[in-house]
Parts: structure tokens; C-alpha cells; sequence
């Protein structure tokens, strides 16, 4: 079932449009992850969806409320970790979440503030100010923040981004165990390996929705490996032989280098590599490549454009 | 709901603002640096500028409507009558205290929250805006109205350390009163709207202190309307007066909630 439904969702800023006609789904208990460049739109999406900003075109229901009438409703059932932690310096930790828990039909405050500072374990350092916190301790102190009311959606805007790896992994598990207890939670990041690891489907965005996909069908769409066969010299037989294969996708030759996409690159490889030797070829090193998220953006940027051509002609 | 969810926001507030020296400061002290300095003024003037307004026809109006108002002050010496027109000013003067403390503890309390980034997560919950609004307006309102509570005790103290104990019978008139406890919350609310509207509609605290600096210019037109003799404030024009100011607050604070649009105040864009 559908937490998330957007419909034509719109956002433009005087000249600028920061989110154009998006239209997705997303299932309940789901990880979605939202990927795009810096300036994509999607801190925009994450406002419109947490019911902080209106759309300028389009609706959309967020477990089960329109984000553009029911907002109190919608800010029960919704946490949201903003771009910047935003907490109160001067105020403990405790403090900060004593302090958002009262807006929350929340009975025992101190009890659930309690449980989420020992879950993000802050517990220790409760009393110290926020301000004193380093910047992984700001960023658990505010998904905490985000999560006591115990939401069923869970947005997370760019959740790892400027912290160090260690910290980044810290919350990254927080993130899996929020999943676990069957939140549904949309995260926005620009990072492809960490879309990857924690989500169910990502969600590629550049102002429109330009792929929403598991990571799986994605990378075998788009970020699909290339195995490069350097050889001792140039063979132009080898290519055809290679581009015969039936399990090979697109062979290219650049020079002494072919540059081959398989179905399965783990799997086909050493056939490939048998192949290219039976029909004579000197193999000197087999290596593989990957797509960068850019090459990936501008390769659906092209498809999108190509798409645009078409429609227009 | 709505009163635990303005009281949460009173605690936290005031826990900001008392750990913060310089609002600190603001609130315990100015309220007595205004106090102090008009009582000079007027002791100043009554020493050695009494005569020559006396003479002049400006005052000679007020004191007319003084008479008219508090008619025993026809008892006493001319300078003493001017030093009471004067003392009776300070129903007025005070007011600048809560409008003081408004332009210096509203204003940044939203730019403030704008700048960090919390606004967007306290929006993000279910607070409703008037709530939000309110609970800010009352962080600043209610100290700023002890406040004055307490510099007219100051000012009566000081008049009577200065051997005018006496004309203080002349100086508590009913519409001191009413002043005092009717219009003082309702100017201290007022301030504090629009040092919140200002703020939240402002980029930094200076544009939003601008704005809510709009409020002292009346108070000190009433000061001087009054000490003029244009129009003396009787028991009646104090009440409504007190009235139509609470009036506008109902309307400020409709304002408020209406230029106060989520995303103008939730986006800090560069
Ligand atoms: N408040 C705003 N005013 C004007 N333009 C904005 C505002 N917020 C975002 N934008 C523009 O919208 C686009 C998307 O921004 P944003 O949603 O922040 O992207 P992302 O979070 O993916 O980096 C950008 O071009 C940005 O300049
Ligand atoms: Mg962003």
C-alpha cells in the first residue's frame, strides 16, 4: 500500500523551478532513497511533503493526509531531519527533545526522551549542551528529535552528508533499524553507494523524477559494470567475436582496449576472457569499470532529452 | 493541547532568554534606566525650568486640563501644579518599558530560529502557527508587564524619596490605574506582535527591529500630546484608548498569523 502518492507535484521559485511534475509512490515500510546533484530539488520535495511549504502545481497524500490541508494531521505522523540539525545551542540535549516532544501527544515525555537519547547514545551527555555536541552527535541528536514521536513516515534530508565515515556509518545503522521497525522512511542523499546499501527503491531526481527503480534494475540499467579487456595489440576479428557473444550487451574498441557490458559481469567474465583467447586473442589485464553517478545523470539526462525530441516531433 | 504547547514554549524561552546576559540585562535593567532618567528630567526641569513653563501657553492648556481633571491640585503653589502635569506623564512614559522590551526580545526571536534552522523542525511539527505566535509574544509580554509593575513601584518610591510623597494621591488617578494594568499588557502585546511579525518576515534581527520600532513613535506622540494639552487623558479616553489598543492586538495578531506564511519564515534563502 501506498504511504507516499505525489501527483504532478510542482515547485518553482519566481524564474527557478526547483521540482517539476513529479509523480511517484511509495510503499509502506519502505526505504526509498532520493538521489540527485546538489540542487536537484530534492530538500524542495522533502519541504513540500512535510507539509512545510505548498507546491506551486500538483498534489500529494502522505499517509493519508493532503500535504496542503490536513498539515496538523500530516506533522503528527511525519519526522522530518532537516538539511542542518537546527538545534538550540544553549539548550541541553535533553532540553532540545523535551522541548519538541511537547508539541506531540506525548504522555510521559521524560520517559520517551529517555529511551532516545540511550537509543542514539547520547544518554551519557544528556545534560551537556547541544552546542557542545561534535557534528555525528548533533546529527543523532536530531534524528532523534525526529523520531521520538514515533512517525510513520520518516523523511531524512541528506541524513550523512559532512560527516566523517565513522559517523556516517552510525547513522546509516540507525536508518536500517528505523526500517526494521517498519517506518517508512525517504531519504535524500546525493551519495549512490549509500542509496545502495539502505534503500528498497531509489529514486533518481534532477528537478523531474528521472528514474525510480530498485537499485538492482537500476544498476542494470544504468550503472551497469563494464568490463575493459586490455590487449597486447589491436585485433579487429576480436570485437566481432566478442560482440557475437550472447550474453554480451555493447562491446566497444578503443584502440587495444575493448570496453564490453555484460548481462552479468561476475558471471560472464571468464567466459568473455575464454572467448577472446580461443579466437586469438593476448589478453594482458582484465579490469572492470563503473558508471560515476555523474556519467549516470548525464545518460539520463540524454535519454530524457532524446524522449523530449520525440515528443516534440 | 494549545496550553501545554504555549506553556512548553514559555519554559524554553525564557530558558533561552536568562542564559542569554544581554536579553537578560535588557529586561532587569532598562525598565530602571528609563524610570530613573525621566524622574531627572522632570526634576530638572521643575528646579530650574519652572518658571519659564509656566509662562509659556503650551502648558499653560495642560494645565488648565489638569485642573479640570484632578481639581484639588487647585490647592497647590503653580510649580508644584506643572511637577504634578509632569509626574502624570509617566502613565505613558512607562509604557515605553514593555515596547523596549518587545523590540529587544521579539525581534530576534524568530530571525534567531530562522538563522539556526530550528524554525523548519518546529514547523515540522504539529505546533499551529497563532500557537507558535502567542507562546513567543508571551515570552517577552509577561516579564516586560512585571516589569512595569515594578518601575512604577520604583517611580512611586523615588518621588517619595524625593519629598513629593505628597502630590502621589494627584499622580494615582484611576486612570493611572487603567493604564497601568489594562493598557501595559495590551501595548506590551502589541509591541510584541509586531516584533514577532517583524522578525519573521525580516532576513536579520536589524530589519526586523526596524520594523517593530513603528511602536514607539505613537507612544511618544501620546507623551507629547498630552503634555501639550491637545487632549488630556481622562479616566474615559484612557479606557478606550486601552480598548482600541486591544482591539489592534486581536487584529495583529490575526496579521500575524497571516503574513507569518509558513514557508516565508521556515526558508532562510541566501
Ligand atoms: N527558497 C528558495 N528560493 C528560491 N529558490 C530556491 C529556494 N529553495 C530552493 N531553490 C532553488 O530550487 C532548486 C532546488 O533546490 P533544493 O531543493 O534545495 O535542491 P537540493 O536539496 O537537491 O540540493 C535550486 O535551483 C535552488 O536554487
Ligand atoms: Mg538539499
Amino acid at each position: 500500500m501506498a504511504i507516499i502518492e505525489t501527483s504532478g507535484l510542482s515547485r518553482r521559485f519566481k524564474d527557478v523551478i526547483a521540482v517539476d511534475d513529479l509523480t511517484m509512490a511509495v510503499e509502506s515500510g519502505e526505504v526509498l532513497g532520493f538521489l540527485g546533484p546538489n540542487g536537484a530539488g530534492k530538500t524542495t520535495t522533502i519541504r513540500m511533503l512535510a507539509g512545510i511549504i505548498r507546491p506551486t502545481g500538483g498534489e500529494a497524500v502522505v499517509a493519508g493526509h493532503r500535504i496542503d490541508r490536513d498539515v496538523e494531521k500530516l506533522h503528527e505522523v511525519i519526522g522530518m531531519l532537516t538539511e542542518t540539525p537546527g538545534l538550540y545551542g544553549r539548550l541541553s540535549a535533553r532540553r532540545n527533545l523535551e522541548y519538541f516532544a511537547g508539541f506531540y501527544p506525548i504522555d510521559d515525555v521524560s520517559t520517551r526522551v529517555e529511551k532516545y537519547l540511550k537509543l542514539m547514545g547520547l544518554w551519557e551527555r544528556r545534560d551537556d549542551r547541544a552546542g557542545t555536541f561534535s557534528k555525528g552527535m548533533k546529527q543523532r541528536l536530531a534524528l532523534a528529535r525526529a523520531l521520538m514521536h514515533e512517525p510513520k513516515v520518516l523523511f531524512l534530508d541528506e541524513p550523512t552528508s559532512g560527516l566523517d565515515p565513522e559517523a556516517a556509518s552510525e547513522v546509516r545503522q540507525l536508518i536500517r533499524r528505523m526500517q526494521e521497525e517498519g517506518c517508512t522512511v525517504f531519504l535524500s542523499t546525493h551519495n549512490l553507494a549509500e542509496a545502495e546499501m539502505l534503500c528498497n527503491r531509489i529514486a533518481v531526481i534532477q528537478t523531474r523524477l528521472l528514474a525510480l527503480d530498485t537499485a538492482e534494475s537500476l544498476r542494470r540499467r544504468f550503472f551497469r559494470r563494464k568490463v575493459i579487456v586490455e590487449l597486447q595489440s589491436p585485433d579487429p576479428n576480436i570485437l566481432a567475436v566478442v560482440k557475437g557473444l550472447p550474453f554480451v550487451q555493447e562491446a566497444r574498441k578503443e584502440g587495444s582496449r575493448l570496453s564490453v557490458e555484460l548481462m552479468d559481469s561476475e558471471r560472464n567474465r571468464p567466459e568473455l576472457v575464454r572467448a577472446i583467447v580461443e579466437a586469438g586473442g593476448k589478453v594482458v589485464t582484465v579490469s572492470e569499470e563503473q558508471y560515476t553517478l555523474e556519467q549516470v545523470y548525464l545518460r539520463l539526462m540524454n535519454e530524457e532529452k532524446i524522449s523530449d525530441a520525440q515528443a516534440h516531433s | 493541547m494549545t496550553l501545554r504547547r504555549i506553556r512548553n514554549i514559555l519554559r524554553k524561552e525564557w530558558g533561552l532568554l536568562f542564559t542569554d546576559p544581554n536579553s537578560a540585562l535588557l529586561v532587569t535593567l532598562l525598565p530602571f534606566a528609563v524610570v530613573g532618567q525621566f524622574i531627572l528630567y522632570f526634576w530638572l526641569a521643575f528646579r530650574f525650568g519652572s518658571e519659564g513653563m509656566l509662562g509659556s501657553s503650551i502648558f499653560q492648556t495642560a494645565l488648565e486640563k489638569l485642573l479640570q481633571t484632578i481639581p484639588e491640585a487647585a490647592a497647590l503653589p503653580a510649580s508644584e501644579q506643572l511637577l504634578v502635569l509632569l509626574l502624570n506623564q509617566f502613565q505613558f512614559i512607562l509604557l515605553l518599558i514593555p515596547v523596549m522590551i518587545g523590540i529587544g526580545i521579539a525581534a530576534f526571536s524568530i530571525v534567531d530560529e530562522k538563522l539556526t534552522g530550528s524554525l523548519e523542525a518546529l514547523l515540522a511539527t504539529p505546533v499551529r502557527t497563532w500557537e507558535l505566535l502567542l507562546g513567543k509574544t508571551l515570552t517577552g509580554a509577561i516579564p516586560a508587564v512585571l516589569m512595569t509593575w515594578i518601575s512604577a513601584g520604583f517611580f512611586l518610591l523615588v518621588i517619595s524619596l524625593l519629598g513629593w510623597g505628597n502630590l502621589s494621591g494627584l499622580v494615582l488617578t484611576p486612570s493611572w490605574f487603567l493604564s497601568l494594568f489594562l493598557l501595559t499588557p495590551a501595548v506590551a502585546i502589541l509591541s510584541f506582535m509586531l516584533g514577532v511579525i517583524g522578525s519573521s518576515r525580516a532576513k536579520d534581527s536589524k530589519g526586523a527591529q526596524n520594523i517593530a520600532l513603528i511602536v514607539v513613535f505613537p507612544i511618544l506622540a501620546l507623551i507629547g500630546i498630552q503634555v501639550t494639552g491637545i487632549i488630556w487623558f481622562t479616566t474615559l479616553r484612557t479606557l478606550v484608548l486601552a480598548l482600541v489598543i486591544i482591539a489592534v492586538d486581536i487584529i495583529a495578531l490575526r496579521a500575524a498569523v497571516h503574513l507569518f506564511r509558513r514557508e516565508s519564515i521556515a526558508i532562510q534563502w541566501r
